[in-house]
């Protein structure tokens, strides 16, 4: 038997008879995995850096010096300075912080409309459910960036509209993952205990229903975050962000690709910052998807491209 | 029989109110644009107030929003889809013009990434511990965190400016690469689960048995059985291109149909952005009608 495993695991189909756990982990013991410790760290080092940086660098991101514009790194500005002879490694810090804000913001706003509207909808009446699908159906027949690029213009350049934009344009991944697990909820033995009981379908929801649901929104939340943030910065990067002189990571990129041959470090900076920090997010999800619903861990539809 | 032609006529019924409610849709949304297209060639050429109020009633601005759109359906159903506020050619020739770029782009990396991810799973799954097994791994994680238009800036910055192997704009092959990459790393961590998956069924025990070539076992019997789940991510890869390609046609200069919507909706191009969005549409509906097709055809058993 042990020697037709060995085989079998060599010529690549997992053995038969071992334990799937065994197989996993490669027999050894449990420990946290690394791209949980990593994740964790890089976000919690970008969340202090939005906290604090801006305290603890001392330099004013705002501040012109036009007599050393676009100098390479060095000891008084670490990350070098921009076009406007501004500090990089400032702009970048306080940018870290809007750049949290306008993903975090994003991702409560869509889940609020989407998982609101959905949920709101199916528990007062399937009719109602139908048309507010319907219509969540043509939203999702424009491409995301599409939609968000005509909500900004139409709301006007800011804060506030940036996050709505993105809320709505991510909302109907919120709305079908809370119809998908209202209706697992409610062929539950409980969901028909309440029901005989004489409980309407919103108190079944609100009191019931709502905890096993949010599992599978809060999943949905990590999984979007990172999207959220990259989809705030190809809107920056297109000159749709929340203002010209507000430093957003991919406000400042927009800003520094013209003279990027003079001052290439003003590009990448913020687009390595950009890339980790999605890769930090990216990875945490997995591990929050892993560890609210371990069975469907490798769900392929982790993604869709805008 | 006649379930079928039921079931084919439902489809077309939905997607044609799909279509009619993005444009009713878009409609609404691009006139809540503050600022109209002759606002914006006032801001640039500086016209009078009069000759604004001129223009506006000679490009049928004046109309109510009912009668424009009335208008507009019965102009797009015989065909006539109006002409451009700003390039005065009609938008029909501009989309013309664009589409070409954008298919062949979104072909060309849909290619890449389809071949790139069926090569790379067939591989990781006969030699689960080779080095091509880890880029499974790699390409997902990829594609997951980094966004195709950093990718696509650095990728300027090292060819076309620091090596100067490419020119800057009008490049074809980076964002192809790009966009290929980004294509691949979605699609094979998916195809490879389900293989590895189907690599523990019994009829492949049995093959095995029979001392088919592991080669032939992969290739043979478990890429056919993966074809649906293959077939499933391409479709949505290829929806999200439609809209996905528009970061990189602008950041590399190409004139496609992203360019186009970029354009019209910063200068408030109001027939041009109803055009765009309804070419979209129809190609984000028909990407999924071909899917399902296709998924149909690769696994007959009905649904459920």
């Amino acid at each position: 038997m042990s020697t037709h495993d060995h085989e079998a695991t060599q010529s690549g189909y997992p053995g038969p008879g071992r334990p799937a756990i065994e197989r996993e982990t490669g027999g050894r013991a449990r420990r946290l995995p690394f791209s949980l410790l990593f994740g964790l760290a890089i976000v919690a080092l970008f969340v202090i850096a939005a906290l604090f940086g801006p305290m603890l660098d001392g330099q004013d991101p705002f501040s012109q010096d036009l007599l050393n514009r676009n100098q390479s790194p060095s000891l008084a500005h670490w990350a070098g300075t921009d076009n406007f002879g501004r500090d990089v490694l400032s702009r970048l810090l306080y940018g870290a912080r809007l750049t949290l804000i306008v993903g975090v913001g994003g991702v409560i706003c869509a889940l609020i409309v989407g998982a609101g509207m959905s949920l709101t909808a199916l528990a007062i009446g399937p009719w109602l459910a139908a048309a507010v699908f319907g219509f969540i159906d043509f939203i999702r027949a424009l491409p995301g960036v599409l939609l968000a690029l005509i909500l900004i213009v139409a709301l006007g350049a800011g804060l506030s509209s940036v996050v709505i934009a993105l809320g709505i344009a991510f909302s109907p991944f919120f709305a079908y993952i809370a119809r998908a697990a209202w209706r697992r909820e409610m062929a539950a033995d409980y969901v028909t205990a309440a029901r005989t009981l004489g409980a309407s379908r919103l108190r079944i929801l609100y009191r019931h229903a709502m905890p096993n649901i949010g599992g599978a929104l809060i999943t949905l939340a990590a999984v979007i975050l990172p999207r959220c943030i990259v989809t705030e910065s190809v809107l920056s990067f297109l000159g749709l962000g929340v203002s010209p002189d507000t430093p957003t990571w991919g406000r400042m990129i927009a800003d520094a690709v013209p003279l990027v041959e003079r001052a290439p470090h003003a590009v990448l900076v913020p687009v390595f910052c950009l890339s980790l920090l999605t890769l930090a997010l990216a990875l945490l999800g997995n591990h929050v998807r892993a560890a609210v619903d371990p069975l469907r861990a490798g769900d392929p539809s982790g993604r869709q491209r805008w | 029989m006649v379930t079928l032609l039921a079931t084919v006529l439902i489809h077309i019924a939905r997607a044609a109110l799909l279509v009619f409610g993005v444009t009713v849709l878009v409609f609404i949304l691009v006139r809540a644009i503050p600022g109209d297209a002759v606002d914006v060639l006032a801001i640039e050429g500086g016209l009078t107030e009069s000759q604004a109020e001129a223009m506006r009633a000679g490009l049928g601005l004046t109309a109510s929003w009912l009668d424009q759109f009335t208008a507009w359906c019965l102009g797009a159903l015989r065909g006539e889809l109006g002409e451009s506020l700003r390039f005065h050619v009609p938008v029909a020739d501009l989309l013309l013009q664009a589409i070409p770029v954008t298919l062949a782009l979104g072909a060309a990396s849909l290619a890449t990434g389809f071949v790139l991810a069926v090569a790379v799973a067939l591989i990781a799954t006969l030699r689960p511990r080779s080095m091509v097994a880890s880029l499974v791994d790699i390409l997902n994680i990829w594609s997951i965190a980094i966004p195709t238009f950093c990718a696509g800036l650095v990728a300027i910055l090292v060819f076309s400016l620091w090596l100067g192997w490419l020119p800057v704009l009008g490049n074809f092959l980076v964002p192809v690469i790009i966009l290929g990459l980004d294509a691949a790393g979605q699609i094979v961590k998916p195809l490879h689960e389900e293989m590895k998956e189907l690599g523990t069924a019994v009829y492949i025990r049995t093959a095995r048995a029979k001392g088919l070539h592991p080669l032939k076992i992969v290739v043979g019997h478990i890429l056919p059985a993966a074809a649906p789940v293959l077939l499933a991510m391409t479709g949505l890869v290829a929806a999200s291109f439609i809209g996905g390609a528009l970061t990189m046609e602008v950041l590399f200069g190409l004139p496609g149909v992203g360019s186009l919507a970029f354009n019209a909706v910063n200068g408030r191009d109001y027939p041009l952005i109803q055009a765009v969005v309804l070419f979209l549409a129809v190609a984000v509906i028909l990407i999924n009608a071909l899917t399902d097709l296709a998924q149909r055809l690769v696994d007959p058993r009905p649904e459920g």
